[in-house]
């Protein structure tokens, strides 16, 4: 029988907040030719910004900017898959592979995390750290690495504040949550951001490629 | 007199099955019923045999749910017949008036070859959808995604069908969908599209049991036809009913499989509806009671020896 469950994460909170207090809150995207999400591998590197601008001083301004090559992401703290807050400055000093997936439990999450798994050992001899991050929530996450043994954090956006956040683009017009992973350097710079919603274990391979040469 | 069956994977005993075998068949064990040779009056003495055991001849029967090969659920009915017959009228009547008009053969020809491919298709995302989503309580598709299932458990049962039996369904909706299009539209070329694609959707059932048979209980003109790509083959169609059973969905020729499955179109299919629904296909979970072929239990079978 197939299982009917309402997904923890909504579409809706995949894509950027609107602010309906404030109809004259304008954004301007200002997009560069790499910067569309593909299913089959982009590395975006060049700088894309989306902002929106409040024209009132007294309306509550949502200002976000989209994650880029060269930039230092906004940190973060989320919950793991044992309930314990995790900060992305807790990682400062190494290189750390921040991916973003859709949800726990689909097939290309799996093979992704399970893929990540495998390679867990050339990640720790870079130094690396590999942190995954989806909208499910920490027992989801919990179950999730235990079925597949998976060594690494497991991060719960609910929400998907931090996807809104790090501007990680949805695929096919916005029904799918996108895959994409960074690759911070010890400075907590980004220096590789890889993109593919359906060859997911290339994802381990671009970030070790990177990696090695770090 | 039971009659001997599936002579390529006798059933030797308790305790005993077969591995997959070059063709990528799904595991099965196949009952055996040996046949004693009658003599016929006239018949040469037989010659003197050497000093053995007595010949033992096994009558196994199974004890899940499975159907017997005698079992009622696997013959025609004459309902089952009828259906079939108002399918292939409908559909006859359809290709008729594509070639009622012989100055334009070309047309309606080409029209029926997008149907023989687009019903190829249809067939992979019906098969897909039945499969995934859906169990025996679901209204109207209810007991076609219960016989999937069933399926999926016993596949060799389709070849033990009878032919009306296996067909019924889906001339069943042919009828419904063609025969108002034949009384009401006199285009050939419509008719040309339309004859071709719901004759191979009312067969693609038929196809289908094909699929499952062994190359030498085959006419050769079918296995001729499946090695050329024209219907759905053997192996093709053996990936479907394998782990992780979400590939090889389409039944008719099989032409659409390759290209669905290396673009993940099922797979993206899937994905949209968990994340908009929240409904999960039934590929998604570990292969289950549900999917997995049903071997026979050497444990609860009833083995009866009788001496000849």
């Amino acid at each position: 029988m197939a299982s009917i469950s309402l997904p923890k994460h909504t579409l809706s909170s995949v894509f950027p907040p609107t602010n309906p207090k404030n109809p004259s809150c304008q954004i301007l995207p200002i997009l560069s030719s790499a910067s569309q999400s593909q299913f089959y591998g982009v590395k975006l590197s060049t700088r894309s910004y989306s902002l929106s601008i409040p024209s009132s001083s007294f309306s509550r301004s949502s200002i976000f900017a989209k994650v880029s090559k060269g930039d230092v992401p906004p940190s973060f703290t989320l919950k793991d898959q044992d309930g314990k807050n995790v900060s992305l400055s807790k990682f400062k000093g190494k290189p750390v592979v921040v991916y973003f997936y859709p949800a726990d439990e689909t097939p290309g999450c799996t093979k992704q995390a399970c893929a990540f798994r495998d390679s867990y050992e050339k990640f720790k001899k870079a130094g690396a750290e590999v942190v995954g991050i989806s909208g499910d929530d920490v027992a989801s996450h919990k179950g999730f690495a235990k079925k597949y043994r998976l060594p690494f954090t497991l991060l719960s956006d609910e929400g998907n504040r931090i996807r809104k956040e790090w501007g990680v683009p949805a695929d096919l017009f916005g029904t799918l949550p996108g895959r994409q992973t960074y690759v911070l350097d010890k400075k907590g710079v980004v220096q590789l951001i890889y993109n593919n919603q359906f060859q997911p274990e290339k994802h381990i391979d671009e970030t070790l490629k990177l990696l090695q040469s770090l | 007199m039971p009659t001997l069956l599936h002579p390529k994977y006798p059933y030797l005993g308790l305790g005993c099955h077969f591995r997959r075998n070059t063709c990528g068949l799904p595991r099965i064990a196949a009952r055996v019923y040996c046949s004693t040779p009658s003599t016929a009056l006239d018949e040469p003495p037989p010659p003197p045999r050497l000093p053995t055991s007595p010949p033992l001849v096994a009558t196994t029967r199974r004890a899940s749910s499975a159907p017997l090969l005698d079992d009622p659920s696997l013959r025609s009915t004459w309902s089952h017949r009828a259906w079939v017959a108002a399918g292939c009228t409908s559909v006859l009547v359809s290709l008729a008036k594509s070639a009622i008009e012989s100055h334009t053969w070309f047309e309606p020809l080409v029209a029926g070859l997008i149907g023989y491919v687009l019903a190829d298709l249809g067939s992979g995302v019906y098969h897909w959808a039945i499969d995934n989503y859906g169990d025996a309580s679901s209204p109207v598709f209810g007991s076609q995604i219960e016989a999937f299932q069933g399926h999926h458990k016993w596949p060799w049962t389709i070849t033990k069908r009878q032919f009306a039996n296996n067909l019924y369904a889906l001339a069943r909706a042919v009828s419904f969908v063609v025969l108002p299009i034949d009384l009401g539209v006199n285009d050939p070329v419509v008719h040309g599209f339309v004859g071709v694609c719901s004759g191979c959707i009312m067969f693609s059932q038929q196809f289908h049991a094909w699929a499952h048979g062994t190359k030498s209980r085959l006419p050769p003109l079918v296995v001729a036809l499946q090695d050329a790509g024209v219907l759905v083959s053997r192996a093709h169609h053996a990936a479907h009913h394998r782990p992780p059973y979400n590939n090889n969905y389409c039944i008719v020729s099989g032409a659409w499989n390759k290209f669905l499955d290396r673009n993940k179109v099922f797979e993206t299919l899937e994905m949209v509806l968990f994340f908009r629904f929240g409904v999960r296909p039934r590929s998604w979970s570990e292969p289950n009671s549900e999917w997995t072929e049903q071997v026979d239990n050497p444990t609860p079978l009833q083995v009866t020896l009788t001496q000849t």
